[in-house]
């Protein structure tokens, strides 16, 4: 029997997945799940789940300190899946100095057919915090992938907004052709930059330039698996109310045609009501084969919502990784 | 005792004194220049006056384009009900606020592609048609954002079109760069216009037909050359004799002019008010410190740095009305 702690990996703050599919031919199994300090990886004992693995990424303490490093490598084999969760944000601790770099590096390689499912709470960076984040996904020909990376202002109950030293993530998609050679093309380096240097007086400092926003995010979505759910992400974006359009009807021809709505119009009109209440802006696009989806809102707990609702709606990840993939969406 | 030990050191004469001074004065003139070479050479751009070599205007069609300053103001109409107190007046806003935080974007997305190309003509058998291909791909994998990526490529294959139309052959070779590397870099924005052209045309039947219907999602690879303004502007800037810092420093000149014209022309204020924005001391700030920010940021490491201007810009589709096309 497997023991539920897996080994500790010899580097330090290393760490290192591999999922390979089962001999059923439909139940993916982890192979390797090996880490070390301060980087600590969870998996249910009896998986309750069948269509893909499952793993916690935690760390010791529930945040990272300052200096502390994670590096881990992904490996999904043909056919596989995989959903990787946190358990609460991740938090990342004031930094003595600006030079004390606390860091996350991830690599994962999706093999054709294979798919990982990443949605993680978000990153909390408290006040005087430095943190460097690098994700590379290289997804072979008929592999999938959804990625979602997402920052908040910190801890709001402390006062804290955007109050960090500085915040660096940078997701990078590539292609990669199925038979293994370096045929490798970058398909998009999504890269955001803040910081709290003021390199001129009259450019607004970090906190004006987030505009209100209490969280960013972004969702990336490539491969067959992800496709109808970037469709959706597509057409909602398009079927949106016009900015600034007037609605000259009559209550009396408001209400006759909400009776006339399906459920997933009534649906949209809902939702559309909520972002403009959360004041949730978001925008998708189509970019280089793969759908870009970017998002804020004053509130996390708004984004949160949101992305649960738009997920869940479309049932993809529900579908192909199982309901425990989108965990981090629930509200609490 | 103090008396004595005075008299003892001055045994010189006048004259002495005199070369002495004289021997000091130019020690520290020597030591000032020193100072100041190693200041100018520690990878500190050299800054032009904001009047030299940006008066031209290119017919890139950047009036076209409010770099999400349209989709800003419909937003704040909508998202931001007005307050009891009024709002500061729109010349505020913009010099304030909008102004500079498009500065910050634009400068830390776009400024390390223009200054990678420049770098490339000045040195020599640097700038081929594949280097040229490969900043433009990787600038192309950096934009997520449709609308943005729409305005950068029109105006980047309208100053490649300047260049072949109106450049090619026509300007005397820079200074700076060698007879033959400047020879190379002209060949390789030839062989890059003859890429962009083939890629253009093999990819318009599908784009045009991907917009009717957003089905995108297909695993076929990118077209190898889409022509983003930033490294072609710093290719054919170095071609016309601009220093890597000057060509920086045009480029975001040009960002600023266009983002007046379009505040004027949405409404913001007038055209008075246009020139003045453009006279005052703060814009050659702003731009200068933007161009010593990227300075040595690698294309790599070129990001956004106002998060919610992915959003305006993307929210631009979303305007029911619109007089520009980002």
């Amino acid at each position: 029997m497997n023991s539920p702690f897996p080994k500790s990996s010899s580097s330090p703050g290393k760490g290192r997945i591999v999922v390979r599919l089962g001999p059923d031919g439909s139940t993916s199994r982890l192979e390797t799940c090996t880490y070390q300090y301060p980087l600590k990886l969870i998996t249910p004992m009896r998986p309750s789940q069948t269509k893909s693995a499952l793993v916690f990424l935690l760390s010791y303490g529930g945040g990272l300190v300052a200096g502390d490093t994670v590096n881990l490598s992904i490996d999904i084999q043909p056919g596989a899946r995989l959903s990787v969760v946190t358990q609460g944000h991740t938090k990342i601790f004031k930094s003595p100095t600006p030079d004390v770099v606390t860091r996350q590096t991830l690599t994962a390689e999706i093999a054709s057919s294979a798919a990982l499912c990443l949605l993680p709470d978000p990153v909390q960076p408290f006040e005087g915090s430095v943190y460097e984040q690098l994700q590379v996904f290289k997804v072979a020909r008929g592999g999938s992938l959804c990625l979602l990376d997402w920052v908040t202002q910190g801890r709001a109950a402390r006062g804290e907004h955007w109050s960090f030293v500085r915040w660096t993530g940078k997701n990078e998609v590539w292609m990669v052709d199925g038979d293994g050679s370096d045929g490798e093309r970058l398909l998009v380096r999504d890269s955001v930059i803040l910081d709290c240097k003021q390199v001129h007086s009259q450019i607004p400092a970090l906190r004006d330039a987030m505009h209100g926003m209490g969280v960013v995010g972004t969702l990336i979505l490539r491969g067959p698996l992800m496709k109808p759910l970037g469709e959706f992400f597509l057409a909602e974006f398009a079927a949106l109310p016009r900015l600034g359009a007037r609605d000259w009807r009559s209550e009396e021809a408001k209400k006759a045609e909400e009776e006339k709505m399906s459920p997933h119009e009534r649906w949209r009109a809902e939702r559309i009501q909520c972002e403009k209440e959360n004041k949730l802006l978001w925008s998708a696009a189509s970019v280089r084969g793969c759908v870009v989806v970017k998002f804020g809102s004053p509130e996390v707990e708004a984004s949160q919502r949101w992305l649960g609702s738009m997920l869940a709606k479309e049932g993809s990840i529900a579908r192909h990784f199982d309901e425990q993939a989108m965990m981090c969406l629930r509200c609490h | 005792m103090t008396v004595s030990n005075s008299t003892t050191r001055i045994p010189q004469s006048e004259a002495d004194i005199d070369d002495e001074i004289a021997d000091l004065e130019h020690k520290l003139a020597e030591a000032k220049i020193r100072r100041q070479r190693f200041k100018s050479s520690a990878s500190q751009p050299r800054i032009p006056s904001p009047s030299s070599k940006t008066d031209s205007a290119l017919p890139l069609g950047s009036f076209a384009f409010s770099s999400g300053l349209e989709s800003y103001l419909s937003h704040q109409k909508h998202y931001l009900p007005s307050s009891p107190q009024g709002q500061p007046s729109p010349v505020t806003v913009f010099i304030s606020s909008f102004l500079p935080l498009s500065l910050s974007s634009y400068a830390a997305t776009s400024l390390p592609f223009v200054l990678a190309a420049a770098r490339l003509v000045s040195q020599p058998s640097q700038l081929t048609s594949a280097a040229l291909t490969a900043l433009d791909d990787a600038q192309d994998a950096a934009i997520p954002c449709v609308v943005a990526r729409r305005a950068s490529i029109a105006q980047g294959r309208a100053l490649l079109g300047i260049w072949e139309r109106s450049f090619d052959g026509v300007v005397r070779h820079p200074a700076a760069v060698t007879e033959e590397g400047a020879k190379q870099a002209e060949e390789a924005l030839r062989g890059f216009a003859t890429l962009v052209r083939k890629s253009s045309s093999s990819t318009l039947a599908s784009s045009s037909a991907s917009a009717a219907a957003p089905t995108t999602m297909d695993e076929d690879a990118p077209p190898a050359s889409s022509a983003h303004l930033a490294p072609l502007f710093g290719a054919v800037a170095s071609l016309l004799g601009l220093a890597p810092e000057e060509a920086a420093y045009v480029f975001l000149l040009g960002h600023v002019k266009a983002l007046v014209s379009a505040a004027v022309r949405a409404g913001m204020f007038g055209p008075y008010q246009a020139q003045r924005t453009l006279a005052g001391g703060e814009v050659h700030e702003m731009i200068t410190a933007m161009v010593e920010r990227e300075w040595e940021t690698e294309v790599e490491d070129a990001g956004q740095t106002v998060p919610v201007m992915d959003l305006w810009v993307g929210r631009h589709e979303l305007l029911y009305s619109r007089i520009f096309n980002s």
